[in-house]
C-alpha cells in the first residue's frame, strides 16, 4: 500500500474498494512506529485510531452518508485543543494539560469523517522557525535529519512530508505554516484572517493568526479548507463564505492573470542565492502558464519584521500571562508561597524563547516605550495594507520566495533570535495584513526543499488554490528519502 | 538605549524570574536595538488601526453554567474555588 497517495486519490481508492480506512490507518501507524525514532512528528498519538477508522469503514459499507475525508488520517498539531485529550502546546507549563472542548475546527473534521492520527510538535507556544524550541525535542527535516523542519508548525509538516499523515492543521501567526511547508517540500495555505475559526487555539497573537491547511498536494489542502472554513458563533472574527467550494475548477489555469514580483522580498542581500534561482525558475514558469508578470515594490515590508515582533510580542504578554499554576499550570502547592513568588516560580516553567517574547511583550506596550514601539508598529502595519490594496489593484497575485534562505542545520540561529526573526521576512507582511498566502514546493537543490509563495486579496482563496494549482503542474519533485 | 535595569524591572512586573539576566539582557536588548529600525519608516499620518467586531455577531450576554472539566483538572482547588497564594 503506497502511503504517499494525496488525498484525492486515497478517497477514489475508498470509493473503488481498493482500500479500506482500517487498512490505511492502520499502516499509517506502523510507518509512524518506524519512522518516528528519527522524525519525532509527534507529541501523542490517538491510541483509537483504528478502532475510528474501522466505524468510519461500517458507516461506509451500510450506505449511511458520509462524511468528505472518508476515514483518512489528519494530523492536528499541539496548540489545538481535542477534548479529553493532552494539548501541551510543547510546553512544560501544559504537560499535564487536558483540553475541557474540541476546537471547532477539530469537530468540522470528526462531522467529515476524518480519523485524527495524532498531535504533533511544535516550537514553545508556537514561538519559532524550527521547532527547536519545543520543551519536547525537536522534528527533524524528512529530507535531511540534519537540517530543522521550519516551525512553528513543524512537526504537521514533517508528519505530511514523512508520509505519517495525507493532511495536517496547523497554525500561522508569522509564517508558522508556510514555512514548514516550504522547509519540507509539501503545500500549507494561511487562509484569510477571519475564514477559519480560532475557538480552541491556544492564542499566541490573536489579531492575526490562522489555523492553516497543510498537505501533500495543492488540491489536497482546497479539500481540506472546504473542511473548515467559515462562520463560527464562537468565534466573533470568523466570516461566512457561504461555503464556497475552494475544490471545484481548481485546474481553472492562470492564463491572462496579472502577477507581481514583490521587490522586496524578492531581492536584497538577505535572499539566498539557491532560493533566488528557485525563484527565478518559477517565474519563468508562470510565463508559460500565461500570466503576465511585472515587479512591485512594497516599501513597507522593510519593516515588517519588527512590526510583527512588536505587535505579536505585546499581544503574547498578555496571552501568557493566564499561566499562573493556577488556573494552568503543574502540581505546585499554594501553602508556604507569596502570590508574587508563586507565580514567578510557575513561570521558570517556560523555555528560554517564550520568557524572551513576554519581557519584550512587556516592553513595548509599557507606558513609557509604546510611542516608540507599538504605537509605529501599528501606523506601519496601516501603511502596509493600503500599499497591499493599491498592489491589488493592478495584479491578480503578488510572489516571492516563501522563506529568503534555505533550510538550516539544528543549531545554527538558536542563539540569535535576529537571525531566526529575519527569516519570517517574506511570510510576516500576509499575517500583518489579513490577506491569504500559500506556499508550493517547487525545487529540491543539494537535497533540500524550496517553496515559493502566492498571496492574493483577501477572501480570495478560490483563484489563489488555482495559481497554486497551476503552479505545482509545472514541477517534478522526487520521492521524499525515508 | 535601554538598560539592564530597565529589562529586570519589566521582567519583574511580568512575575518573571530569570536566573541568567545577562544573557536575557543581551537578547532582549539586541532585539530592541533592531525595533528601533521603526523610527526610519515613514508613517506620517498614519492611523492607528481598529478592528470593528458589530455587536450583532457576539454571542449572547447570558448566564452558562461553569463546565466541571475546568475546574476538575486544577490541582488545587476546593468546591468550585481555586486555592491560591497569600496576597501581601
Amino acid at each position: 500500500m503506497n502511503l504517499g497517495i494525496s488525498a484525492i486519490e486515497y478517497i477514489h481508492g475508498i470509493k473503488n474498494g481498493t482500500i479500506t480506512a482500517e487498512e490505511f490507518v492502520a499502516k499509517t501507524i506502523e510507518h509512524i512506529k518506524k519512522v518516528e525514532p528519527k522524525l519525532h512528528a509527534f507529541l501523542s498519538l490517538n491510541d483509537n485510531a483504528i478502532q475510528d477508522a474501522r466505524n468510519i469503514d461500517k458507516k461506509i459499507k451500510s450506505g449511511q452518508k458520509i462524511g468528505a475525508l472518508y476515514g483518512m488520517p489528519v494530523s492536528i498539531k499541539d496548540n489545538i485543543c481535542i477534548k479529553g485529550g493532552k494539548t501541551t502546546c510543547a510546553s512544560k507549563m501544559l504537560e499535564n494539560y487536558t483540553a475541557p472542548y474540541t476546537a471547532t475546527v477539530v469537530s468540522k473534521l470528526q462531522e467529515q469523517d476524518a480519523t485524527i492520527i495524532g498531535k504533533t510538535n511544535l516550537d514553545e507556544f508556537a514561538m519559532g522557525v524550527a521547532t527547536e524550541f519545543s520543551a519536547f525535542g525537536p522534528s527533524k527535516n524528512p529530507w535531511n535529519t540534519d537540517y530543522v523542519p521550519g516551525g512553528s508548525s513543524g512537526g504537521s509538516a514533517v508528519s505530511v512530508a514523512g508520509l505519517e499523515s495525507i493532511l495536517s492543521l496547523g497554525s500561522d501567526t508569522g509564517g508558522s505554516v508556510r514555512n514548514p511547508a516550504s522547509f519540507c517540500s509539501i503545500v500549507g495555505l494561511k487562509p484569510t484572517y477571519g475564514l477559519v475559526s480560532r475557538y480552541g487555539l491556544v492564542s499566541y497573537a490573536n489579531s492575526i493568526e490562522q489555523i492553516g491547511p497543510m498537505g501533500r498536494r495543492v488540491e489536497d489542502v482546497a479539500l481540506l479548507l472546504n473542511c473548515i472554513a467559515g462562520k463560527d458563533i464562537h468565534d466573533p472574527t470568523t466570516i461566512d463564505n457561504k461555503s464556497q467550494d475552494y475544490l471545484s475548477g481548481i485546474d481553472a489555469g492562470i492564463s491572462g492573470k496579472k502577477i507581481g514580483i514583490i521587490k522586496e522580498m524578492s531581492s536584497g542581500a538577505g535572499l539566498d542565492k539557491t532560493v533566488e534561482s528557485v525563484f527565478r525558475n518559477s517565474v519563468s514558469s508562470f510565463e508559460k502558464l500565461g500570466a503576465k508578470i511585472d515587479e512591485v515594490s512594497l516599501d513597507m515590508v522593510e519593516y515588517t519584521v519588527a512590526t510583527y515582533y512588536v505587535l505579536t510580542t505585546a499581544e503574547a504578554g498578555s496571552n501568557l500571562s493566564r499561566y499562573d499554576n493556577l488556573r494552568y499550570g503543574y502540581d505546585l502547592d499554594a501553602e508556604g508561597y507569596e502570590y508574587k513568588s508563586y507565580i514567578s516560580k510557575a513561570r521558570r516553567n517556560f523555555g528560554p524563547e517564550v520568557t524572551r517574547r513576554m519581557i519584550l511583550g512587556g516592553f513595548v506596550p509599557s507606558a513609557g516605550f509604546a510611542g516608540r514601539y507599538l504605537l509605529k508598529a501599528l501606523k506601519v502595519k496601516s501603511k502596509l495594507k493600503k500599499q497591499i490594496q493599491e498592489a491589488f489593484s493592478k495584479f491578480d497575485y503578488i510572489i516571492s520566495p516563501t522563506v529568503p534562505v534555505l533550510p538550516f542545520k539544528f543549531g545554527e540561529k538558536i542563539d540569535d533570535p535576529l537571525a531566526m526573526y529575519l527569516a519570517d521576512i517574506n511570510t510576516v507582511t500576509a499575517n500583518l495584513t489579513g490577506i491569504p498566502a500559500i506556499s508550493i514546493p517547487y525545487e529540491i537543490r543539494n537535497g533540500l526543499p524550496v517553496g515559493i509563495q502566492i498571496h492574493a486579496n483577501s477572501l480570495q482563496e478560490k483563484s489563489l488554490l488555482q495559481a497554486a494549482y497551476a503552479l505545482q503542474s509545472t514541477t517534478k519533485l522526487p520521492e521524499v528519502p525515508l | 538605549m535601554v538598560s539592564k535595569e530597565d529589562i529586570e524591572h519589566v521582567a519583574k512586573l511580568m512575575r518573571i524570574d530569570i536566573d541568567d539576566s545577562n544573557e536575557y539582557f543581551e537578547r532582549v536588548q539586541k532585539v530592541l536595538s533592531y525595533f528601533d529600525i521603526l523610527d526610519k519608516a515613514n508613517i506620517e499620518g498614519e492611523d492607528i488601526p481598529v478592528q470593528q467586531v458589530m455587536i450583532d455577531d457576539l454571542r449572547e450576554d447570558k448566564y452558562e453554567k461553569f463546565n466541571d472539566s475546568l475546574i476538575q483538572q486544577l490541582k488545587n482547588y476546593r468546591g468550585s474555588y481555586v486555592k491560591a497564594p497569600k496576597m501581601n
